[in-house]
């Protein structure tokens, strides 16, 4: 018997029963329950990657969750954001966990977003009808490096000062659109306070607002078309309604359960034990720390655009740098639109061209990173 | 030596101290530079092949007047030594005293020669609102002056010693171009004092048999400042505000500091050490006994980078030269505070290094501890404080200074201990707060093991 379905709940049912019912009957929980119990997951060799997409929603709840508590003691102005974050490193109780967990969590979820594109790319997972489904994910990836970037300037540290400083220089580089871009990211010629109030603003009213319609919109779409089965397990199985699968609840939800677990353990160790540096108070007067650099995620395009010379082959108007950005500029909108770059996607074959291409992406990815952090 | 300094200070001095001397002789303001005309004296003295030998000398091509400062201000030969530059043959007497030549016939002349025109002080203003003209008065009041006049001897610095060497030959020929003190390539730019005096002053000919006060002239002075650390902050690492020869002797006027105004030529950079040593009983006993001051203990030229080692009763430290044995009147009493004074320093120093390393420890385990750094300079200051406090020779005031500094370096210990007890902390709650975590994980696992396998495909 449904009890959302009761309109007065059976008077045998104790005190827990009666208040469950309550919430169903107001909220239309079983209805909930009912979708819930419809959905299934794929079981093939590389179910393992349906996790990460729950991973990376995981990680976002920790950032909301210690993100609040860091705002109740944080002051965005230059001549106290230093201080009030050292005092939440330093008086506040559990202070410096809660920052050190964010900072963390904060990568990891670059992290696993980066490895949520990467499967989902390999997959083909999207392909029609998971168009929006892939550039809402990609949007997503690009405002959590938003956040990143937003960040990593609020402690008002030197190191931060400066990469801020070189990053949004970079960025303004860019023709046409550059320079009012950088006025826009600096709220005038140079980093300074301005700057810091922008970059607050961005850190914890704009971008969260983006991410939570951004998140609405992916998570419906994932739900509305289901989980996509890569055309290698279809055919194995001999049509996509003979691949196995197991419910989302309780199995896969259980499942998911652990991988959160685990990763609150990790992030619980990495604080503790690797707790995130503060550094020394920006100077704006002073001068730049050698070899800034910026967070791990930026560092493969840094390390590409040191490496430009001025001008490209001695051209004086074919600036480096400019070529550079824009360079990853049309490579960020390749992978955007990749879902229409897959010729091959309507005969659902894979094409290796594309794994090539993903292959030396990520090669390059990978060897400029290193390379960055030597 | 010191007469080399005032060598090497001396064309400065004497291009001023030549124009006060001129105006002691002409009281009337000279006229200004003739405008530019004809100036036929290059027409011989730049022609090299007139002027060999021993007359050498007497070869001044305009390449050599490019850099001097008075050619640039658009003065010409005739300026500085009269004549007449427009004669186009020698005979038509270019060198006539009626055309008012003056010849520079011995070193005896060049202080009045370049004086004419520096000590004048309405002539000078042409040039600078503000000129020095002193230069030549001073120099009279220099040990190179009174050599120079009293005894006649020709081989003291004159203003072209140090200034410009026109007439020299080989290494000792400058151009004939005087620049000013400002400019790197003059003999008197500050880099380049301590060499221009060395060449008079680490000559042992030029030095043998010559004295100061009835003590010989060392030759080892420019090697000693070379060693000290005056000079390495000036040659090593080019700090400009470091002393050479003529900020302690004087430039112009130079001469030797006297042993009871030691002390004041240091303290003219170490006001606050000079301020102390100044009312202290110890000055007194050292005026009474004719010690230098400052000298006593760092030495002169070859003066280096102070330590502790200096302070208490050990060997190497300076105090051991009077107090071990009385010397001068020294007491007992006073050995006894240096070696007291010597230990606290230590005491304080150790507190720093022990409290530095176990910040050290902390940061490098990933705690915040910039406050208790950023603390811990301030005993660092007392420590140096203290330092300079021990020139006071009261034990009080240095006791009280390396007190404050052991309350900073306590305070900064606990802050690093408590650093250093949280992060045990912390991994004992890290245990504490994995194992329930980690329990979760395998209730869960547990479950899911009991929970169906993957279904078969959706019918």
């Amino acid at each position: 018997m449904s009890l959302a379905s009761s309109e007065n709940p059976p008077e045998k049912l104790r005190w827990p029963g009666r208040l469950g019912a309550f919430f169903q009957q107001r909220l239309g929980l079983d209805s909930l329950a009912a979708l819930a119990a419809k959905k299934h997951v794929p079981v093939h060799r590389t179910t393992l990657f349906y996790f990460l997409g729950g991973m990376a929603l995981f990680l976002f709840g920790v950032q909301v969750a210690t993100g609040i508590l860091l705002s109740l003691y944080y002051k965005p102005s230059p001549d106290q954001a230093f201080e009030s974050v050292r005092a939440i490193m330093t008086e506040v109780d559990f202070g410096w966990l809660f920052r050190s967990i964010h900072s963390w969590s904060a990568n990891l979820l670059i992290g696993i977003l980066f490895l949520h594109l990467l499967t989902t790319y390999m997959m083909r997972a999207y392909r029609r009808p998971r168009e929006i489904t892939w550039m809402s994910g990609v949007v997503l990836l690009g405002v959590f490096m938003a956040f990143g970037f937003s960040g990593y300037l609020l402690p008002w540290n030197r190191l931060a000062f400066f990469a801020t400083r070189v990053g949004t220089a970079i960025a303004g580089s860019v023709p046409v659109i550059g320079e009012y871009a950088l006025l826009m990211a600096r709220g005038g010629a140079d980093i300074t306070g301005d700057t810091l109030a922008r970059f607050y603003a961005l850190h914890v009213v704009i971008l969260p607002l983006a991410t939570i319609g951004l998140v609405g919109l992916h998570l419906f779409l994932v739900q509305k078309h289901g989980i996509s089965i890569p055309q290698r397990v279809i055919r194995k199985h001999g049509g996509e309604e003979r691949v196995p699968y197991m419910p989302f609840v309780p199995h896969f939800l259980l499942r998911d359960m652990v991988g959160w677990y685990l990763a609150l353990g990790i992030l619980a160790a990495l604080a503790a034990l690797f707790p995130w540096e503060l550094g020394q108070k920006a100077d704006p007067f002073g001068s730049a720390p050698a070899g800034i650099k910026p967070e791990w995620y930026f560092l493969f395009m840094f390390q590409a655009l040191k490496q430009l010379p001025a001008q490209l082959w001695g051209i004086e108007w074919l600036e480096g740098e400019v070529v550079g950005v824009l360079f990853f500029g049309f490579c960020g909108l390749v992978v955007l639109l990749v879902p229409y770059v897959d010729f091959g996607a309507s005969r659902g074959r894979p094409r290796w061209i594309l794994n090539f291409l993903a292959a030396l992406a990520v090669g390059f990815f990978i060897f400029m990173t290193a390379w960055g952090l030597r | 030596m010191l007469t080399l300094v005032v060598g090497t200070c001396l064309p400065v001095v004497l291009a001023t101290a030549m124009a006060s001397a001129a105006t002691a002789a002409e009281p009337k303001t000279q006229a200004a530079p003739a405008p530019p005309g004809p100036n036929n004296c290059i027409l011989c003295h730049g022609d090299k092949d007139l002027w060999e030998g021993e007359k050498a000398k007497l070869l001044v091509t305009e390449a050599d007047l490019a850099g001097d400062i008075h050619w640039q201000s658009g003065m010409r030969c005739q300026d500085c030594h009269g004549g007449n530059p427009r004669a186009e043959d020698i005979k038509q007497a270019p060198h006539a005293a009626e055309d008012g030549f003056r010849k520079v016939a011995s070193p005896k002349d060049v202080p009045e020669f370049c004086g004419k025109c520096h000590a004048d002080i309405e002539y000078m203003r042409r040039y600078r609102p503000s000129p020095r003209t002193d230069q030549l008065a001073e120099y009279w009041t220099s040990d190179h002056g009174h050599q120079l006049k009293t005894a006649g001897d020709l081989k003291v610095a004159t203003c072209i010693s140090c200034h410009d060497r026109p007439h020299g030959s080989g290494a000792e020929r400058h151009t004939h171009g005087v620049r000013p003190v400002s400019d790197p390539a003059s003999l008197v730019y500050r880099t380049r004092v301590a060499k221009t005096c060395s060449t008079c002053h680490s000559d042992k000919k030029l030095m043998a048999g010559r004295q100061y006060h009835g003590h010989p002239l060392p030759c080892n002075q420019y090697d000693e400042w070379t060693q000290s650390v005056h000079g390495k902050a000036m040659l090593d690492k080019g700090d400009l505000s470091a002393p050479t020869c003529n900020n302690c002797h004087g430039n112009h006027g130079a001469v030797p500091p006297q042993v009871d105004s030691v002390a004041n030529a240091c303290g003219a950079c170490h006001g606050k050490v000079a301020k102390l040593f100044a009312g202290t009983r110890m000055r007194h006993k050292f005026d009474l006994v004719g010690l230098p001051g400052c000298a006593t203990c760092h030495g002169s030229h070859e003066i280096h980078q102070p330590s502790d080692a200096m302070l208490g009763m050990q060997s190497g430290a300076v105090c051991v030269r009077c107090h071990e044995q009385g010397k001068f009147g020294a007491t007992l009493a006073g050995a006894a505070t240096a070696r007291k004074l010597r230990a606290d320093l230590e005491r304080l120093k150790s507190g720093i290094e022990q409290a530095q390393d176990t910040l050290s420890e902390a940061e490098q385990l990933g705690m915040e501890v910039s406050q208790p750094q950023f603390t811990l300079r301030k005993a660092s200051d007392a420590l140096t404080n203290a330092r300079s406090l021990i020139h006071a020779f009261q034990p009080d005031p240095v006791e009280k200074a390396l007190a404050g500094g052991q309350e900073v370096v306590a305070e900064v210990q606990q802050h690093a201990d408590h650093a250093l007890a949280e992060h045990r902390t912390r991994r004992i709650w890290l245990a504490a707060s994995l194992a329930p975590i980690l329990l979760v994980i395998l209730l869960l696992l547990l479950y899911i093991r009991s929970l169906p396998a993957a279904t078969g495909g959706v019918e």
